[in-house]
Order: C-alpha cells, then structure tokens, then sequence
C-alpha cells in the first residue's frame, strides 16, 4: 500500500504503515517508548523529548465533535472528475468534514458521509473507522454513535 | 536598539489586474512609493521583496523578477515568505535590517499575481495553507479551515451568522472609500446573509478577495528618517508568534494562539496596551478571522467580537476603528502585498492622509497579519511622532 492512497500527495514518509493499518481496518497512532507521549496523525520522532524509538498503537476512535464544516467550493484534486485525479471518483462530495477529540486529546479527522451538515453538533459523540474507497483509495469517516 | 521609520509608502491598484504582470505591478508601487519618499532609487541600500507563491510568480526567486524590473541590482534583495503574513515578514526583516546597522534606507516591496492561475488550482494553492499531507486529503480549503474555526466560535459563543456579515458589511463600506480598493461598493446585511455558501457556515461575503496588487514602503533610521520626511512613522513595536500546522492540534479553535503571543511582545516593546490603539488594520480573510482578531488583540473581551461589530465599534467614531482601508475583504488580498499595504493604511492614518476614512487624531496604530490558517502571525505598532 503507497502511503500516497491515503495522503494524495506525499509518498515518503518514515509513517507509511499508517496506510497499510488503515486498508487493514485499524487508525493508528504512535507512541513514544521513551517518555510516553502519544502521537496522532503519526509520527516517527518526539519533539516532546527529542526521541525517534516509536511503537504504533491502535487508538480508539472514538470521541466528541471539536468542530466541522462542509466545503462547498472543493480544490481541484475533489473538484475536477479525471481518473488520473485520485478521490476524483468520490461519491459522497459535497460531504461534510470535522475532527473528533479521542483519547487523551488526539484529533482524528474524517468525511462525514452520512449526515446533513444542519444537524451536525459541535460536541456529539463521534466514531471514526478506516474506508477503503471504489478506486483504492484510503481514508476516514466519522459517524454519529 | 535603533529606531525605523516608515518614510515613503507606494500603494499600487488592487484587482483583477490582467493589464499587468507581476514586475509591472511592483513597479507601480515602488515608484510612488520614491515619489512619495521624494528619493530616487540610487539612494536605497537595500531591499526586501514579499511573495508569497512560487505557483503565482511561475518561478523561483521572483525577487529576482523585481530587482531586474526596477533597476535596483546589484544591491541586496531576497525574497521572503510567510504565505498570507509575507508583506509582514518582509516589513520585519527591513526593520532588522536596518536596526542591526546593516543599512539606512531599506525598500520593503509586496507582490502577488493570484489571477493568471484559474480560480481552482489558486484555490488548491491557498487550501495548502493547511497541512498538506493529513488535512488536504480530506479536501479542506483555505474557507474550509476558517469555516471549521467559525463553527467552534459559534457553538463556544453564540456568534451569529448575521454578525459575521456586518464584518463584511463595514469593509465593503470603507472598500468604496478606497480608491485603491478592489471592490469599491456597498453591500447590505441581506445580500452578505444570502449569497451562496462557500464552506459552510461561511458564504461567498464572508470571504476574501483572490486578487493582483503590489505595495511598498520605505524604511529609514532615526537620523535618516527626520531628514527625509516631515512625517515619519515610527514602528514601536513589532510581534510575531507560530502555532500549530493542523487546526485539531491547537490548544482552543476559537482563538489563534499566534497572534496572542505576537501581541503580548509587540504591546510590550511599545509600551502600550489595546486600549491606545487608535486605529487597526487586522487580518480578516474571512469574517471570522476579523472577529477573533478583536478578541486576541484585547479591543474586546473573548466571546464578545460578535457584539463589538454588532454595536459598530469598529467604525470610524467607534471604540477602537477597524480595516477602515475595506480589509482583505474588499481592498483585496494579493498575499505578498497584504501586509505591506497594512502598514500604508496605518501610516496613511497617522499621517493625517486618509481622507473620508481619516480616524480623528490617530497616533498609534496597529497591524496584524495572519499566515495560513493560523500557525503565524506578525503584528506591527506604529506610532507618529
Ligand atoms: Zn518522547
């Protein structure tokens, strides 16, 4: 799994195996062996005490709303419909977006696919899971719980 | 430490400016700057140009498009960066220029060319402003981010849609009062509330413009600055604060962490507080950002930019007058040109030169101009003599 399939544009990353645990079905975060701290989107060094010895760690996704919107006026990557054009073939746009607060305070974004942005609340309980798109492609949507 | 003046200012027309390139657009700013300056460009030292997109100046090192135009090689220039704060870090890097002893007379140049690029990929440009690798995927834009903060303000709040509208409202206003302006007319209430959504909960007046513009300043020292100008504009007090690159790190979404700590050090080094502020030119991209300005820089307490603008406060006659030059909102938003243009609005003000917009005995001034969707901000005090 190319670590682009989540991300669109980047492919080298020491964090590539986010993509392959998230087309398995797992969000992943790292942890820091050293002092602890935890990381989410990943990362493979901690500038929290300088460190680059990471563990992955499945989190649980699951949380309250911090805040969402729905974008009307995408970028050209969502916008224009071209097979070469990755996501060009997402079905759920215009689709709402946000970000969830899980575990201690990490922030998971994701689609939200299924609800009308009016009845969308800052603060409701959220869950996020892994999506594995028509094309290949890889993300996160959020659902109500 | 020395002291920097602000000794000539070049605003060049803002708009859809398909007349012009990029190097023409900087010479129209940076000769009226020397005509206001009464200096020609010989005797500059030195020089510092702000562009914000390799994407819009089709090439690296677009400084080196501006040097060559002008004339002004072989001198010292460089380009600098800070997406839409660039015209501000220009201005803070002429002041460090001179205030270290490297130079006396230092031209600080803003430009962007935004509408040769089609309205999606500069909207695909600007919606990088984020980060790229782990918000971009999920299609965010520049409204989309600020969107997000809008919503969070509302629900933490109780912000109104319709109070992000006045903030469009009074930039359209004091746009039509600017000759230099992009959109030079009135909107009402209603047709701010009922234009289309653009990320929701924000709609196409809450947004700023996409748009071509140069402006330039001048920067003296003290003995060079009371030789050359009769009205010197004295920076007293400079600012400038990071945050995180993705929105879902910060420690609130209702507030820019940046721009509190650029105003803790700015109000600090001038030795004053928001309420000398006579007048202000924020970064209001969107509405939202115009609000949470109010808040962040002390003109009103946290949760109350809503009714600040509500009660117009932030006319001229208000508490504290606010982009009463129309704002990103209506003067435009070339992003290398912003902060640079700022600056001329608030030496415009302290200069007593700013016409049907003049805010009565302005002495102290202040901008503030955000980078991305909030991991920089520069803010800049200014003070006549
Ligand atoms: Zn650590």
């Amino acid at each position: 799994m190319e670590f682009k399939n989540f991300s669109l544009f980047i492919n080298q990353t020491k964090v590539g195996r986010f993509a392959d645990e998230l087309a398995g079905g797992k969000i992943m975060s790292t942890l820091c062996k050293k002092c602890g701290k935890q990381y989410y989107p990943p990362q493979a060094d901690c500038p929290s005490c300088m460190g680059s010895d990471m563990e992955w760690k499945e989190i649980k996704a699951e949380g309250k709303l911090l805040t969402f919107t729905k974008i009307h006026v995408p970028p050209e990557h969502f916008a224009v419909r071209q097979p070469l054009m990755p996501f060009s073939s997402v079905q759920f746009e215009p689709c709402p977006v946000g970000i969830i607060e899980v575990e201690k305070g990490l922030p998971v974004m994701g689609w939200i696919p299924k609800m009308d942005v009016k009845k969308i609340k800052v603060g409701m309980r959220m869950k996020a899971s892994p999506l594995t798109l028509p094309d290949g492609k890889i993300t996160i949507v959020l659902e109500a719980i | 430490m020395k002291k920097v003046a602000i000794v000539g200012i070049g605003h060049g027309k803002f708009g859809v400016r398909s007349d012009a390139s990029l190097r023409e657009l900087i010479f129209e700013a940076v000769k009226a700057c020397l005509d206001d300056a009464g200096l020609s460009l010989k005797e500059v030292d030195s020089m510092v140009t702000g562009v914000a997109g390799d994407e819009f100046s089709f090439g690296i090192q677009p400084s080196a498009q501006v040097h060559d135009y002008i004339g002004f090689h072989p001198r010292a220039n460089f380009r600098v960066e800070g997406a839409c704060a660039t015209g501000s870090v220009a201005l803070r890097t002429g002041w460090m220029t001179i205030a270290s002893g490297l130079a006396d007379l230092v031209l600080v140049a803003g430009v962007e060319k935004m509408t040769e690029v089609p309205t999606s990929m500069a909207t695909e440009i600007m919606g990088r402003a984020g980060d790229a690798t782990w918000e971009y995927p999920f299609g965010t834009t520049f409204p989309g981010y600020y969107a997000m903060i809008a919503n969070a303000h509302m629900a933490e709040h109780g912000t109104t849609e319709e109070q992000l509208a006045r903030v469009a409202v009074k930039n359209h206003y004091y746009g039509s009062l600017n000759p230099y302006a992009q959109m030079q007319k009135e909107i009402t209430l209603d047709k701010a509330m009922t234009s289309f959504t653009v990320a929701y909960p924000l709609k196409l007046y809450d947004c700023s413009l996409i748009t071509d513009g140069a402006a330039a300043i001048l920067l003296a020292s003290e003995e060079r600055a009371k030789a050359i100008s009769k009205k010197p504009v004295w920076i007293a007090g400079l600012g400038c604060g990071t945050d995180s690159m993705r929105l879902g790190d910060r420690k609130s979404l209702t507030s820019l962490q940046a721009t509190r700590e650029a105003a803790k050090t700015a109000y600090k080094m001038a030795g004053v507080g928001p309420s000398d502020i006579d007048v202000a030119t924020v970064h209001d991209c969107f509405t939202i950002a115009e609000v949470i300005a109010y808040e962040d820089l002390g003109f009103c307490e946290k949760g109350e930019g809503g009714k600040l603008i509500e009660a117009k406060e932030t006319y001229v006659g208000g508490r504290i007058p606010v982009n009463v030059d129309g704002g990103l909102k209506s003067k435009g938003h070339p992003l290398g040109a912003t902060g640079v243009s700022m600056a001329i609005e608030i030496s415009k003000q302290l200069r007593e030169e700013a016409g049907p917009r003049q805010v009565k005995d302005a002495e102290i001034g202040l901008t503030h101009n955000v980078g991305g969707s909030g991991q920089l901000s520069l803010i800049h005090i200014f003070r006549r003599e």
